[in-house]
């Protein structure tokens, strides 16, 4: 699991836990749609804000649709900009 | 052969009630085939609440459109829904031509029905958001 070849640079991954792999990479049939509130809130924190890929693990394309997505389920109310609105 | 496949999510003001919600959508839909597209799907999906208000309203008549049509016609539509009082927020998306066709099932939980099973998805602020929102209805 951990690479042991560059001890120099320290250990690559600190702390225990394992590898996240993006969760739309992993399972094909789960797609990323503005309508799906409930999938999308899943990658939202308890304010509303979007989860960045570094704590979710979601790759680098999955991510940058997610974000699309988000931001077209705010504008129709689907999801909330914010916990606490105005 | 230029044209494209589109959906448009519309919000409908509560006031109009149901009826005045399903003539809105026959208008929209005249108004699209106007337009020469061809409609392949209208889902109504009610009154829903909003995650935030909108005009002062905490719910709205949410109808979705998916059709093919040229980007040309699409704003044309966008134009005359802007005019129409009775439409209080809407989004068009351009869909991928292999996309699957839209599931009812995101039209979600209609209107405080059985509103607490959210809580089989675990993970994620979402149960919390919908505490929240819950709270304050």
């Amino acid at each position: 699991m951990a690479r042991e070849r560059t001890p120099s640079r320290g250990p690559r991954r600190r702390g225990m836990g394992r590898r996240k792999v993006c969760r739309f990479c992993a399972d094909k049939a789960l797609l990323i749609d503005y309508k799906d509130a409930r999938t999308l809130g899943n990658f939202l924190s308890e304010r509303g804000k979007v989860i960045p890929a570094r704590i979710t693990g979601n790759c680098a394309r999955h991510q940058r649709r997610l974000t699309t997505a988000v931001k077209q389920a705010r504008t129709v109310a689907l999801l909330p900009y914010t916990a606490v609105y105005p | 052969m230029a044209d494209r496949r589109y959906e448009s999510l519309v919000l409908i003001h509560p006031d109009q009630g149901e009826a005045g919600a399903k003539e809105l959508t026959a208008r929209m839909r005249t108004l699209l085939e106007e337009q020469g597209a061809t409609i392949s799907q209208v889902q109504e999906w009610g009154l829903r609440e909003l995650a935030y208000p909108i005009a002062k309203q905490r719910r709205a008549a949410y109808v979705l459109f998916e059709y093919r049509a040229e980007p040309r016609a699409l704003v044309e539509f966008e134009r005359n829904l802007k005019l129409m009082d009775p439409i209080v927020r809407f989004v068009s998306v351009r869909q991928a031509e292999n996309a699957p066709p839209a599931q009812m099932r995101f039209a979600g939980r209609p209107e405080r029905e059985e509103g607490e099973s959210e809580g089989e998805e675990v993970g994620g602020g979402e149960p919390e958001d919908e505490a929240m929102s819950e709270g304050e209805a």
